[in-house]
């Protein structure tokens, strides 16, 4: 007898439904798991056994086949217990009024005395379980607070083997859990913006970054607010809206980082690692493929503080991600692609001592460590950064108490802004294909003109100028203008990368 | 006015005070008393016969241009000083232990065979050899004493001639040192004076770019030979300094590069070519402020650029300034002025510029500043500063060599240039 159901598994940061067919037939007695099965996957044998003999079952003494489909895909990991379970149980013809099984997806890892376990990543799972058109899933109990963060799906939850197949044999049946609520925006501990002094031309790049997700970086000596600008700017972007949060929280449930009493995210992720961080931890990666820093700051802010003293492969692991928002990780299995649509903040000394053309104190580097220091900004990472800003120490710390605009204005600014742009394109300016910048309905004819002139003059390339395009739609943006002034573009060419000497 | 060989308007109590600075550091006495150059009669030589043997004696081990006139004196010609073999180690200043093995292989077929060497790396870098009895030989390095005894030239011998002004400052150059040796080179080199430095980076470099791009001369003492230019990354520079009639000018012989480069020689040379010194840029302890000790020394008229008085980077400039031992430069055309000569100002470039861009370059061409500061005298939002910067950038009047602070070009100075915006990509 032939038995077919649903479960699903974790690749890279997304999960795929995978069905588990079970036939039992006359034979040898045994249990043959099919399907590129791993050696996790594999031992699931002996905790199925276990669990559905404390279970009060039996397993069959005939040749049992389960097959794991799509059978070209690699599979990993206990997710398939229960389905496999409750196979064996279906297609044995203990299972006599289970109806419900072709609409429900089983995710749960069993213990050998019957109890269910959570599966890491349940969120995610159950969100596959739903675009797959399942109505019900049954998970751990205990996974149940995260499950309910996705809608459109019945969670239930289960503590034993015993309680599922009651539940889909519906003699006893197991709650639908409440859909998990939606918080409240916490307001953000951030410093706020009116802490920094002076420095209006990085405040106002930082607010042009923020407002289109361009990728910024701060330059300039110690002591200069490089590093309290990137702190307060996690109190500048608006909440994630819906479809962001159901993505940012599928990959910190894959990720095992999902908060279990509040699944449901509705804060930017900020993601700040330390310098020493490896290639792999910064965008992902391994045997069984996890995302990285790069994913986890995912419709977030990826802050690197001191970036020349990141690793040299972790920065350029960093290249693919900036221009693509997303990472591929090959494996011999094939690649994953992790998404990683983060908006870089960054900040750095420009040489080892910090002073390098500084007016305000002596540069005591050696010429060529100098040098040095500043290549470790390779030329290909640099030609993705959108704004460059040099800073100087404020002459007095007493400066400019008066113009300094709060945190919480700017952050209104920043949202009306982006409000503009997903109005007029569905996307952020930074994620709007090349082949439409320098089109006239979207930056304007005399803005393009400029563009074209002027980058011309200061002999940058085709890529600046396209990214100088979208920080001046940003800036136009910013003022509500409907197509950019010359003056909005020749503001987004202020901000390119300085000399390099 | 410019007055070779005359002295500077300084007493003897300003060279007291900086005896004990950096001029003592090099290590070498300025008026060495014992083996003066002064008293030798180099007009008794042969400079075609004496050629051969003067490069050879230059090149012994230790020997120093005190040590060659010691032995020109004691043995009457280069010639008979290398026949003397080991005898002559006495005579070196100093001399190192291989220094007699190195005499006593000294023959008649060695140093024409040691000759040959140095013409023909001097050839493989387009150098020659200018020695003290030649008619080459700058004649402002009549009072330097000791003198070099051999130099080696690349390029036009008549800007060794010329009438020079050292332009100096620190190789870590602020914008405003930048800016300010860039003016003051392109000034010169307009008013028909060679600039004269040492090919380093920051100030020296400015000073001998904006001479060649002025369409002027500049002389360039390296602190290495001809054919290893130190530093590598001016090497284009001074390929262009040959090719817009300058020279560059090295006492360190050819095939010697492996050793370090020789900045006070570099520096006492400089000082020693020079009519005059103007020191744009440099902190305390700065090798131009020894330039500045020894022109002083020599009579030199030195110059000094204010700065700041919080700016560690010209704090070496005000000490010269505050100490009386330098003349204040208050913008190249008074520079000029007391240098005697009086230079038509070019028109202001006319330059299509709104109302706001207009307001800028005005403030900048006042005093250079950056965003921040000119916020605060304009009253206007960073982003409108930005963008005008931006124009000004992209026609050439504006520059902040990479820094916070803007400065404006020759080209706002209505002074030409403005080719340098190219470095910004």
């Amino acid at each position: 007898m032939l038995a077919q159901v649903s479960t699903a598994t974790v690749l890279g940061v997304e999960a795929v439904p995978v069905r588990v067919e079970v036939d039992v037939a006359h034979g040898l007695p045994g249990l043959t798991i099919v399907g590129l099965a791993g050696g996790a996957v594999l031992e699931a044998r002996e905790r199925v056994r276990s669990a559905i003999r404390n279970s009060g079952f039996e397993v069959p003494p005939r040749r049992i086949t389960v097959n794991l489909a799509p059978a070209d895909l690699p599979k990993e990991g206990t997710a398939y217990d229960l389905a496999i379970a409750i196979g064996i149980l279906a297609a044995s013809g203990q299972l006599p009024h289970a109806d419900g099984l072709s609409t429900s997806a089983l995710l749960g890892e069993l213990a050998l005395d019957g109890g269910i376990r959570r599966l890491p990543g349940a969120l995610a799972l159950v969100d596959a379980a739903r675009a797959a058109g399942l109505s019900e899933a049954i998970v751990a109990r205990d996974a149940v607070g995260e499950a309910a963060a996705v809608r459109g799906i019945a969670v239930v939850g289960a503590a034993t083997l015993r309680e599922v197949i009651g539940h889909v044999s519906r003699t006893a049946l197991l709650p639908v859990a409440d859909p998990a609520p939606i918080p409240d925006v916490v307001p953000s501990d951030a410093p706020d913006l009116t802490e920094v002094i002076g420095q209006s031309v990085a405040r106002r790049a930082l607010e042009v970054a923020l407002a289109g997700r361009h990728h910024c970086f701060l330059e300039g000596p110690p002591g200069t607010g490089k590093t309290l600008l990137l702190r307060a700017a996690r109190g500048l972007l608006p909440p994630l809206d819906e479809g962001e949060a159901a993505e940012v929280s599928r990959i910190y449930s894959v990720a095992g980082l999902l908060d279990r009493a509040a699944p449901v995210r509705r804060e930017r992720p900020v993601r700040e690692p330390h310098h020493t961080v490896s290639a792999q931890a910064l965008v992902g990666g391994g045997p069984r493929v996890r995302p990285g820093e790069a994913s986890l700051a995912h419709r977030g802010l990826l802050i690197l503080d001191e970036l020349r003293h990141f690793r040299a492969d972790a920065l350029d692991a960093l290249r693919q991600p900036l221009e693509a928002g997303s990472v591929t990780v090959a494996r011999v299995e094939g690649a994953v692609t992790l998404p990683a649509a983060f908006q870089l903040l960054a900040a750095a000394n420009a040489c080892p001592c910090g002073w390098l053309r500084s007016d305000r104190r002596l540069c005591t580097c050696d010429d060529g460590a100098a040098r040095r220091y500043a290549m470790r900004i390779s030329g290909p990472l640099r030609d993705r950064i959108d704004l460059w800003v040099t800073m100087e120490q404020p002459a007095s710390l007493l400066s400019e108490i008066d113009g300094r605009v709060p945190s919480r204005v700017v952050a209104r600014r920043i949202a009306a802004a982006r409000d503009r742009q997903l109005e007029r394109q569905g996307l952020l300016n930074a994620d709007v294909a090349a082949g439409r910048l320098l089109a006239d309905d979207w930056l304007g004819r005399r803005a393009v003109h400029t563009l074209v002139r002027e980058g011309e003059r200061l002999l940058l390339s085709p890529r600046r100028l396209h990214r100088a395009a979208r920080v001046a739609r940003t800036i136009a943006d910013l003022e509500g203008s409907v197509a950019a002034d010359p003056a909005h573009v020749l503001e987004a060419l202020h901000y390119r990368p300085g000399i390099d000497r | 006015m410019i007055g070779v060989g005359s002295r500077g308007p300084r007493g003897e109590e300003a060279l007291d005070a900086l005896a004990g600075g950096p001029a003592s550091r090099a290590g070498r006495p300025i008026h060495a008393a014992r083996a003066s150059w002064h008293d030798l009669d180099l007009r008794a030589m042969d400079p075609f016969a004496d050629r051969a043997a003067w490069v050879a004696l230059s090149l012994v081990p230790g020997m120093g241009p005190a040590s060659f006139a010691a032995a020109l004196r004691a043995y009457g010609s280069a010639r008979a000083a290398l026949a003397a073999g080991p005898d002559l180690v006495p005579l070196i200043h100093r001399a190192p232990p291989d220094a007699a093995a190195h005499l006593r292989r000294q023959s008649g077929e060695s140093v024409a065979r040691t000759y040959a060497g140095v013409q023909r790396l001097l050839g493989a870098c387009d150098g020659r050899v200018v020695t003290a009895l030649d008619d080459e030989y700058p004649g402002t390095l009549a009072q330097l004493d000791p003198r070099p005894p051999v130099l080696y030239v690349r390029g036009a011998s008549d800007a060794l001639h010329a009438t020079s002004i050292a332009v100096v400052g620190t190789r870590r150059a602020s914008g405003y040192g930048r800016s300010a040796a860039i003016d003051i080179g392109d000034a010169l080199a307009r008013a028909g004076l060679v600039v004269l430095s040492g090919l380093a980076l920051g100030i020296d470099g400015e000073a001998h770019r904006a001479a060649v791009e002025a369409g002027g001369r500049s002389v360039a003492v390296l602190p290495s030979p001809l054919d290893r230019v130190y530093p590598p990354r001016h090497r284009s520079l001074a390929a262009e300094i040959v090719a817009a009639g300058g020279a560059l000018v090295s006492e360190v012989p050819p095939g010697a590069g492996v050793g370090r480069p020789d900045f006070a020689r570099r520096n006492r040379l400089i000082a020693g070519l020079s009519a005059a010194v103007v020191v744009v840029e440099a902190p305390d302890r700065s090798g131009a402020l020894l330039t500045a000790s020894l022109a002083l020394a020599l009579g030199r008229e030195l110059y000094a650029v204010p700065g700041p008085i919080d700016a560690a980077a010209s704090s070496g400039c005000n000490r010269l300034i505050a100490d009386q031992s330098a003349t204040i430069v208050t913008s190249s055309g008074g520079l000029l002025q007391r240098l005697g000569i009086h230079l038509v100002p070019a028109d202001r470039p006319v330059a299509a510029l709104s109302e706001v861009e207009g307001l800028v370059l005005g403030s900048l061409l006042r005093r250079s500043a950056s965003i921040e500061e000119l916020m605060r005298l304009l009253k206007m939002p960073a982003g409108a500063l930005a963008s005008a910067l931006t124009l000004l950038e992209a026609r050439g009047l504006a520059t902040s060599y990479g820094g916070a602070t803007f400065h404006p070009t020759l080209l706002a100075r209505g002074r030409g240039g403005g080719s340098r915006v190219a470095d910004s990509a």
